[in-house]
């Protein structure tokens, strides 16, 4: 091992990998002339780095700028007044904000635990590619791909008061009076989450899916060799061999309900009052309602945060996923 | 007035922040046509029904005929994007030719630069024909008039309350609940109306709360509360049912068109809805008692502040919906109550058993919309935050004391000046 060698192993514990150059012989004109990897590896990312200041990080810095300026639709092509902190002293005192935050909890975790268990649940279903499983997975797709704004729509149809599922529950005798699916303040968050999380199970059962299929086949000979029943391959190989793929999917579930508005808009808008309101609903209200862009600004940084601590998760099992392949 | 200089930064950034907010689409804007070839005359609108594209047509057909070097380009602005969209453009220095809009954006749009003083008004051979209560002014100064007013009526079904054994529609509340006790004895609904949070249910709700004596200018808890308790009972007494909360102005006419129900508060805009109806129907005003009002609502029409075509943006709006003839045509296609005096006055209306109603609750209960007395910036926020508590009293989220309470603690701070 050269010197050279001993200093590049020292800056990367993985140089093939991360230093190609590392290996190469030192002392040649050519090597000296070009710039160190590192150099040539930030300058590829140039472009990709602008693109995200431009996209991401400047739209993030003039949000933030807004929710403590006093912007509404009439001051916002003027100078912004500095307002402080009372855009989000504003959204404090607001006596349903506790309850908005409750809402969002309470439609985060119900979108996610379904989300996942139904996921899982379905990609299992349709593992073995039967044709009830091809005709499953089909069906998945098709309710993936369609546009939120009418599913929610179809929803709201069939849980009317007058509704297929309100008419079949008084056919079966049961809610002669019917179920207030989205006006009781009740149960109108829930059946907004409830088919919210509906709508995420092909995405995650597609994933889990992918994961299942690289199950190595010796693996579930050996099983069923061994006597494992369905329940057993389930409980021994399906759910620990996912269990990567799980964390990742849960992070990225719970950003998804977590910011989740569409549903809300199309079946509920947020009502009745504030009962089925979240914070990203609350924060359209504020900007495209009501025209208060600085206290839009204030709740949607709030949940900005929320999203962005899990982001960071989501960031930090990636990478450590990498570093275990 | 202060903060008037517009800065092309800060343009920039309003844009890129409210795209942050939610992408809602870029802002366009208005040619330019500086050079040759036929000018193209931008319109914004947010009308979407058959009938109303139709009439729009028909009117930019009957200015291109006068004018065969203009194109009349309508753009379609969902209703909710109108203000905000107007804004950013402002913002960018651009936007339509001509711009159609809610009144509740008067404030904001002549604020942010999307619209100016229509000076040019006064000029306008027809403008005596106008009444005040068409004119949108802010700080005195005319940023918008209304060719035409939308408003609410009590829709009935005549054939029912002939088989419930109902001679006339109800003069009062004590006799509209009478009615709707037999309707819901019946096994119909005793009646319809929106629900929905927002500014919606402000609307819905303003004649309602104003006869028990609620007033703006004046705010007091004890109106506000006897209406919810009035609601309450509708809804404990099968009147009216929860689901409204989820329903916007539209649902519930097609609930009423549909026969299920003897009632229906709604606009004169669902006149070509109704003749799709079975059965007969009719429009009386609505039975509040005389402190009651009815808002006049519809559109507001003025020339965007960028236009590079103001003069034929004016021609336009002068020969269309500020004329005799465009005001008969949006009364044909839109249903709207015309706001000249000689439109109003046509046989068009006089002769329509429906039209004639409305054009007489325009005189008897009409209120200007926004209400005067709420300040003009917080027109938004006071009517998303009243139409909520319309919203929650339907839904029973509390009790009408509770709700009541609860509504004058964030209203009173809005309507202070």
């Amino acid at each position: 091992m050269t010197g050279t060698d001993s200093v590049t192993t020292m800056r990367s514990p993985r140089p093939i990998v991360s230093s190609p150059s590392g290996s190469r012989p030192t002392g040649t004109t050519r090597a000296r002339r070009r710039p160190p990897a590192s150099d040539r590896r930030l300058a590829f990312a140039l472009p990709a780095a602008a693109l995200l200041a431009a996209l991401a990080v400047w739209p993030l810095l003039v949000l933030g700028r807004m929710s403590v300026g006093a912007v509404t639709g009439a001051t916002l092509n003027r100078e912004w007044e500095f307002a402080g902190l009372a855009n989000y002293a504003q959204l404090l005192a607001d006596p349903d904000f506790a309850k908005i935050v409750l809402n969002t909890g309470a439609f985060v975790v119900i979108v996610t635990a379904l989300g996942m268990a139904g996921g899982f649940a379905a990609a299992v279903s349709v593992w073995s590619g039967t044709k009830g499983g091809g005709f499953l997975l089909g069906m998945m797709v098709f309710v993936w791909a369609l546009p939120p704004v009418i599913n929610g729509s179809i929803w709201k149809f069939l849980l009317a008061d007058h509704g297929l599922v309100n008419e079949s529950l008084r056919a079966l005798g049961l809610g002669a009076g019917g179920v207030g699916f989205l006006y009781d303040p009740k149960l109108a968050l829930w059946s907004v989450a409830l088919v919210n999380a509906w709508a995420v199970i092909p995405f995650n059962a597609l994933i889990f899916r992918a994961a299942l299929l690289s199950i190595d086949e010796s693996v579930l000979e050996a099983a069923e060799v061994d006597g494992a029943r369905p329940r057993h391959r389930v409980r021994y190989i399906f759910l620990p061999h996912v269990r990567p793929t799980a964390t990742v999917l849960t992070v990225l579930t719970i950003v998804y309900a977590f910011r989740s508005f569409d549903f809300i808009y199309v079946m509920t808008a947020g009502g009745p009052g504030t009962a089925s309101t979240t914070l990203p609903y609350l924060a359209y209200v504020e900007a495209f309602q009501r025209l208060d862009y600085g206290a839009g600004a204030a709740t949607a940084l709030l949940s900005l945060v929320v999203v962005v601590v899990f982001a960071l998760v989501y960031a930090r099992d990636v990478r450590r996923n990498e570093e275990v392949l | 007035m202060k903060h008037t200089r517009l800065r092309p930064l800060a343009g920039l950034t309003a844009g890129i922040a409210v795209a942050a907010l939610a992408l809602s689409g870029c802002a366009g804007g208005g040619d330019d046509d500086s050079g040759g070839g036929p000018v193209t005359l931008t319109v914004w609108h947010y009308y979407n029904t058959d009938g109303q594209v139709a009439t729009l047509e028909a009117m930019a057909k009957n200015f291109t005929d006068a004018h065969p070097d203009v194109k009349v380009d309508y753009q379609y602005i969902p209703v909710e994007q109108m203000t905000t969209k107007a804004v950013t453009a402002a913002g960018a220095k651009t936007g339509p030719d001509v711009i159609i809009f809610g009144a509740s954006g008067t404030y904001d749009l002549s604020q942010s630069g999307a619209i100016e003083p229509m000076e040019w008004f006064e000029d306008f051979d027809g403008a005596d024909q106008f009444p005040d209560g068409a004119m949108q002014r802010i700080d005195g100064t005319l940023y918008g008039v209304q060719g035409f007013v939308n408003l609410l009526g009590l829709w009935y079904n005549s054939d029912m309350m002939a088989e419930l054994g109902i001679d006339a529609p109800p003069a009062t509340i004590d006799e509209l609940e009478e009615d709707m006790a037999k309707a819901v004895a019946a096994g119909k609904q005793g009646i319809t109306l929106t629900g929905k949070p927002g500014l919606e249910s402000q609307w819905q709700g303003f004649p309602w709360f104003t006869s028990h004596g609620f007033d703006y200018a004046d705010a007091q808890a004890e109106p506000m509360a006897e209406t919810y308790a009035m609601l309450q009972d509708w809804v404990d007494a099968g009147y009216l049912s929860k689901e409204a909360t989820t329903w916007d102005q539209t649902v519930p006419f097609q609930q009423f068109a549909a026969g299920s129900a003897l009632f229906a508060v709604n606009g004169n805009w669902q006149i070509a809805a109704a003749q799709e109806a079975g059965f007969e129907y009719g429009v009386a005003p609505l039975p509040i008692s005389d402190e009651g009002g009815v808002l006049l609502g519809g559109e507001v029409q003025n020339i965007g502040a960028f236009s590079k075509n103001k003069e034929l943006a004016q021609d336009y709006l002068e020969s269309t919906f500020f004329s005799t003839e465009g005001e008969l045509e949006l009364l044909k296609g839109f249903g709207a109550i015309p706001t000249r005096s000689d439109a109003a006055s046509a046989s068009e209306i006089g002769d329509d058993p429906i039209l004639s109603v409305f054009a007489q609750i325009v005189q008897s209960q009409g209120r200007p919309s926004p209400s005067p007395a709420v300040p003009s910036a917080n027109v938004n926020a006071v009517e998303g935050l009243v139409g909520d508590f319309w919203s929650k009293a339907i839904a029973q989220e509390g009790t009408p004391d509770q709700l009541a309470d609860d509504l004058m603690t964030q209203l009173l701070p809005l309507l202070e000046n």
